[in-house]
C-alpha cells in the first residue's frame, strides 16, 4: 500500500479506522441514495480541498486560487451547479471523503494503481511525471543522471518518490534520498543546502522555481515513468452516475480547448493528456 | 514579511484566541458539573464522572477530533468543522479542569469546614463562604496553566479545517515557500497571545487573595 496517500500515509490509515464501508445502519440508509440526483437537487457539489497545492490550489494572499478553482467554476457552469468547496488538511481530505463531508476531491493526485483499486479518478487535468528542482545557479544538475551520488529530497508516500528511488537505483552510484513529510519542508531544505534537488511532479515544482526565482532553478527534463494527475471519487455504485457527469464535462472541456487553456495559465506550459488512464504506468 | 501576510496570520490569531476563549469558559462549567459529580454521594454520578475524565484525558485531543468530525456523519450528526473544534476543545478541558477543581475542594482544611459547622452554618453556606473560594484560590494557577495548555493544543483545530493561527501559517508557507518566517511570525503570535492570558490570571489571582 505504499504510495497510497499524495502525501501523508495518515490518509490511508485515517480512512482505514473511521471511513470504512458503512459499518453502521444510518450511514447505509444514506448511501442508498443516488448522489448526483442529491446534488442535482441541492443545486450544490460539494469539493474537498486542502488549500496546500499550489498552482492547483492555494491561498494567494488569503484568497482561493488556482487552476482547481477556475476549472471547477467551468465544471459548475457546464453542470449547472454551484461549487462549494471545504477545506481540510490533506491527511483529512480522504477521510472527508468517505464519512460524506463533501462529494469529491480536487487533490488532484497522481494517478496510480495502488489509487484506483479504492478511488476512481477522473479524466487527467495535468502531466505529474517527475522533475527536479534545484538551486539557482547550480550548474552540476543538468540531466536526471547527474543525480548520481548526490542527496536528493521527495515527499514521503508519494507516487513521485517511488519514481524517484526507482530511477536513482539505475544509478552508480545511486543517489542519497531523503524523505520529507511536507514538501515545503524539501523547499527549506533545498534553499538550506542540505541537499541539492527536491523530486516532484512538473507542474508543482515549475511554479515554485518561477516564485523564487532567486532561490530555485528548474531541472525541467522529466525522468521515470510518465505519469498523470486526475481528481478523485468514490467508487460506490451511487456515486457512479456523479462521476460519471463529472467525467463527460472534464472531457469536454479537454476537446474544446479549455483545459489547455486552463493548463497555459497556470503551468506556462502544457501537456498532452490521454482521455482515460486504465491501466497506470506507476 | 508584508502587510498582507500578517493581517491573514492576525486574523488565524484571532480565530485561535476566539475558539480557545470559548472552550476553557465552556470547559469550566462543565468541569465544575463533572466535579460536583465525582464528590457527590450517589456512585452513580461518581462512575459517570471517572468514566468522563478518564475518556477525555485518555485518548488524544487530536483523534477526539477525528471522530467528532469525521465519525459522528455515521450517526446522523454532521458538525461542521469549527463546531467540531470548539466542541472537542471543550470537552477535553473539561476533564482536566474538572480533575483540577477536585483537587482544590477535596484540599480545603478540614478544619476550617468543622470551624464553619461550630459557628452554625448551613452546608449550603459553607460551601459558598468556605469550600468554594478556598478551593478557587488554591485551583487558580492551574486552570490559568490548563488555559494556556488549551490555546496552544488549538493548533490541533486545523486537522478539521479551521483556518486557526497554525492552519493559515501553513497556508502561507505552502505558497510563499518561506515556511521559517512564517511559522517565526505565527510561534510570536502564540506567545503574545499566551502572555496576555498569563497576565489576565495573575491580575485574577490578586482579586481573589484580596480578603485573605
Amino acid at each position: 500500500m505504499a504510495g497510497f496517500g499524495r502525501r501523508g500515509f495518515v490518509a490511508l490509515a485515517g480512512s482505514a479506522a473511521l471511513g470504512g464501508p458503512a459499518a453502521l445502519s444510518a450511514g447505509a440508509a444514506r448511501a442508498a441514495e443516488d448522489v448526483l440526483a442529491r446534488v442535482k437537487a441541492a443545486g450544490v457539489l460539494r469539493v474537498g480541498t486542502e488549500t496546500q497545492f499550489a498552482p492547483f490550489d492555494f491561498l494567494d494572499n488569503g484568497k482561493a486560487a488556482g487552476l482547481n478553482y477556475d476549472l471547477f467554476a467551468e465544471l459548475g457552469r457546464d453542470m449547472g451547479l454551484r461549487i462549494e468547496f471545504v477545506a481540510l488538511p490533506w491527511e483529512s481530505v480522504l477521510p472527508g471523503l468517505d464519512s460524506g463531508k463533501f462529494d469529491m476531491v480536487s487533490g488532484p493526485a497522481t494517478i496510480t494503481k495502488a489509487r484506483m483499486e479504492r478511488y476512481r479518478f477522473t479524466p487527467p487535468i495535468a502531466e505529474a511525471t517527475c522533475a527536479l528542482l534545484k538551486k539557482a545557479g547550480d550548474t552540476t544538475l543538468n540531466r536526471p543522471e547527474d543525480m548520481a551520488g548526490k542527496a536528493i529530497g521527495s515527499g514521503k508516500a508519494t507516487s513521485q518518490l517511488e519514481q524517484l528511488k526507482k530511477f536513482s537505483a539505475t544509478l552508480s552510484p545511486p543517489a542519497t534520498v531523503r524523505e520529507y513529510v511536507d514538501f515545503s519542508q524539501a523547499y527549506a531544505d533545498l534553499a538550506a543546502g542540505r541537499i541539492v534537488g527536491v523530486a516532484n511532479s512538473l507542474p508543482n515544482i515549475a511554479y515554485v522555481a518561477a516564485q523564487r526565482p532567486e532561490t530555485f532553478a528548474l531541472m525541467a527534463t522529466p525522468f521515470g515513468e510518465k505519469s498523470y494527475f486526475g481528481y478523485i471519487g468514490r467508487k460506490d455504485a451511487e456515486y457512479a452516475g456523479l462521476m460519471d457527469a463529472v467525467d463527460g464535462a472534464v472531457l469536454k472541456m479537454r476537446s474544446d480547448g479549455r483545459l489547455t487553456a486552463l493548463q497555459q495559465k497556470w503551468f506556462k506550459t502544457t501537456f498532452e493528456t490521454p482521455e482515460r488512464v486504465a491501466s497506470p504506468a506507476v | 514579511m508584508t502587510w498582507a501576510v500578517l493581517s491573514l496570520l492576525l486574523a488565524g490569531a484571532g480565530v485561535t484566541a476566539a475558539i480557545s476563549v470559548v472552550s476553557v469558559i465552556g470547559g469550566l462549567l462543565l468541569g465544575i458539573a463533572i466535579c460536583g459529580a465525582s464528590l457527590a454521594r450517589s456512585r452513580a454520578l461518581r462512575g459517570c464522572a471517572a468514566v468522563y475524565v478518564s475518556f477525555f484525558r485518555g485518548v488524544p485531543l487530536l483523534v477526539q477530533l477525528l471522530l467528532l468530525y469525521h465519525a459522528l456523519p455515521r450517526l446522523g450528526l454532521d458538525l461542521p468543522g469549527i463546531a467540531a473544534a470548539v466542541l472537542g476543545l471543550t470537552l477535553c478541558t473539561a476533564a482536566y479542569q474538572a480533575e483540577t477543581l477536585r483537587g482544590g475542594f477535596v484540599n480545603v482544611p478540614a478544619g476550617l469546614i468543622e470551624a464553619g459547622r461550630i459557628v452554625g452554618m448551613t452546608a449550603r453556606q459553607i460551601m459558598l463562604r468556605v469550600r468554594a473560594p478556598i478551593a478557587l484560590r488554591l485551583t487558580l494557577p492551574a486552570v490559568v496553566n490548563e488555559a494556556i495548555l488549551i490555546l496552544k493544543a488549538s493548533s490541533l483545530v486545523s486537522v478539521v479545517g479551521v483556518a486557526d493561527l497554525t492552519r493559515t501559517a501553513q497556508n502561507i508557507a505552502s505558497s510563499n515557500y518561506r515556511p521559517i518566517e512564517t511559522f517565526a511570525a505565527a510561534g510570536a503570535l502564540y506567545l503574545l497571545l499566551n502572555i496576555v492570558v498569563g497576565g489576565a490570571g495573575a491580575g485574577l489571582g490578586r482579586m481573589v487573595g484580596r480578603g485573605r
